[in-house]
């Protein structure tokens, strides 16, 4: 028999990564700070052990919270001054 | 391989194929048997939205951002076992959880174990034969079990909000099944809900994201205080998202009972939602010990230790409804936090139906 699809189509996601830079280097990471708890640990350590590695520049910034989306100033900022951002939930 | 793919938008089913254990091959499904959605179920269903476009993106759903037609909302609503006269339901009930204030990405993708309450007023509840009597929270009557569940198809189908994936819910819960229920207009002491917060329509429909609904249950009081005393303690606890949060809301789900005791004692839906808000409260120090990470207003954060915080910054944020039937026990559903309810009209400003 047949039968409908349960999902439907897509819209276009409002936006898309940018290609990531396949080296380091002299970069500015950007630290995106979701204020879940231990977040600013994880991502901290990470671009610590990144800048030691590489020689980029860390860069950290916060949102207001994690159930939000972040603001766009926030965005805008980060947009101009850094070249690759590191973000994620914790907890 | 029983299911393939036999046009952009069919799929080629044996017809003796097991549809739970053929729809999960491709991520669908909620687990329960669902009834098949062909082409002549579907069409059936679609006449319960008479002259609209099938086709027409009535909202668009994150995390996947799923275009929801009512073509896709009926082929939901045929799986989870509706009648036509529900769609429009299940339509206002998608429009209202993609307005903005709803916060439906965060809801979706949340670890929370969130699920949005539908709440339905009005002709439309009668007409559509959905229950705010007795029970009406919980199984056997087939137009709050289907259209609570046809949603929450929509979230997984449409919306992406499959666990694991969409949703990183870290234990899930039972209301994620479905949860829908009518307010009861003729036990109620009051108007109706939607007309409280301004809006004068025969039909409409309510989504309030947020947990399970948690029981009270005072058998003996015959004044409101008493009986409201036990509501705001179930309000008044750090165990829920709205103790760190100070916009969160509380649905007040007062069975026919309890709101008549407040009624004759001459208080309004306001006066109810008002004194849980005056008595739904806290220590400044037990929240600040509790939570590290707090969305409070900023002038929660000035007080002493041991003043103490509403649950919510407003009264406007408990909402106050009855539903239920004979005997005396309420419920108190408080939200995810980090979202709004919302209620809309099934008929549209213009006349035209959703």
């Amino acid at each position: 028999m047949l039968i409908y699809r349960p999902d439907g189509g897509f819209a276009q996601p409002p936006a898309e990564l940018a290609p990531s830079p396949t080296v380091l280097a002299g970069r500015r990471i950007g630290i995106l700070d979701n204020r879940k708890p231990n977040a600013d640990v994880l991502l901290g350590q990470l671009a610590e052990r990144l800048a030691d590695r590489t020689g980029a520049t860390v860069v950290r910034t916060e949102t207001k919270n994690a159930a939000t989306a972040c603001e766009d100033q926030v965005l805008g900022l980060l947009a101009e001054e850094v070249d690759v951002i590191l973000t994620g939930t914790a907890d | 391989m029983t299911v393939d793919i036999f046009s952009e938008d069919l799929l080629q089913v044996d017809d003796d194929a097991d549809l739970i254990d053929a729809m999960a091959e491709h991520g669908w499904g909620d687990g329960l048997p669902v009834v098949a959605p062909t082409t002549e179920r579907v069409d059936a269903m679609l006449l319960g939205c008479p002259r609209t476009d099938p086709d027409e993106v009535v909202a668009v759903l994150p995390p996947r951002f799923g275009e929801a037609t009512r073509r896709t909302l009926a082929v939901n609503a045929v799986m989870a076992g509706c009648r036509p006269e529900h769609l429009p339901v299940l339509v206002a009930a998608v429009r209202a959880l993609a307005r903005p204030e709803v916060n439906l990405r965060g809801v979706n993708a949340t670890t929370h174990n969130v699920a949005p309450l539908v709440v339905v007023h009005g002709e439309v509840a009668r007409s559509g034969g959905y229950n705010g009597g007795r029970g009406a929270l919980g199984p056997g009557n087939r137009a709050n079990a289907t259209t609570g569940r046809a949603l929450r198809l929509v979230l997984l189908h449409v919306a992406g909000a499959i666990p694991g994936d969409g949703d990183a819910s870290t234990q899930g819960g039972p209301a994620k099944y479905g949860l829908c229920v009518a307010e009861n207009a003729d036990a109620s002491p009051w108007p109706l809900y939607p007309s409280a917060i301004g809006m004068e329509a025969p039909s409409a429909v309510t989504v309030h994201c947020g947990e399970a609904p948690h029981n009270v249950h005072d058998m003996e009081s015959d004044d409101p205080a008493r009986i409201l005393d036990k509501v705001a303690s179930a309000m008044a606890t750090t165990a829920q998202n709205n103790a760190c949060i100070s916009q969160g809301e509380f649905f007040v789900l007062l069975c026919p009972e309890h709101a008549a005791t407040c009624a004759a004692a001459g208080w309004s839906r306001r006066d109810v939602s008002s004194y849980l808000f005056q008595r739904a409260r806290l220590p400044a120090g037990e929240l600040k010990r509790a939570f590290g990470l707090r969305a409070w207003a900023s002038w929660m954060d000035q007080l002493a230790d041991d003043e103490l915080v509403p649950m919510t910054e407003h009264p406007d944020n408990v909402r106050t409804m009855v539903v239920g039937g004979p005997g005396k026990h309420s419920s108190v559903v408080p939200s995810w936090g980090m979202t709004r309810s919302v209620t809309l009209p099934i008929q549209e400003p213009e006349g035209r139906p959703c």
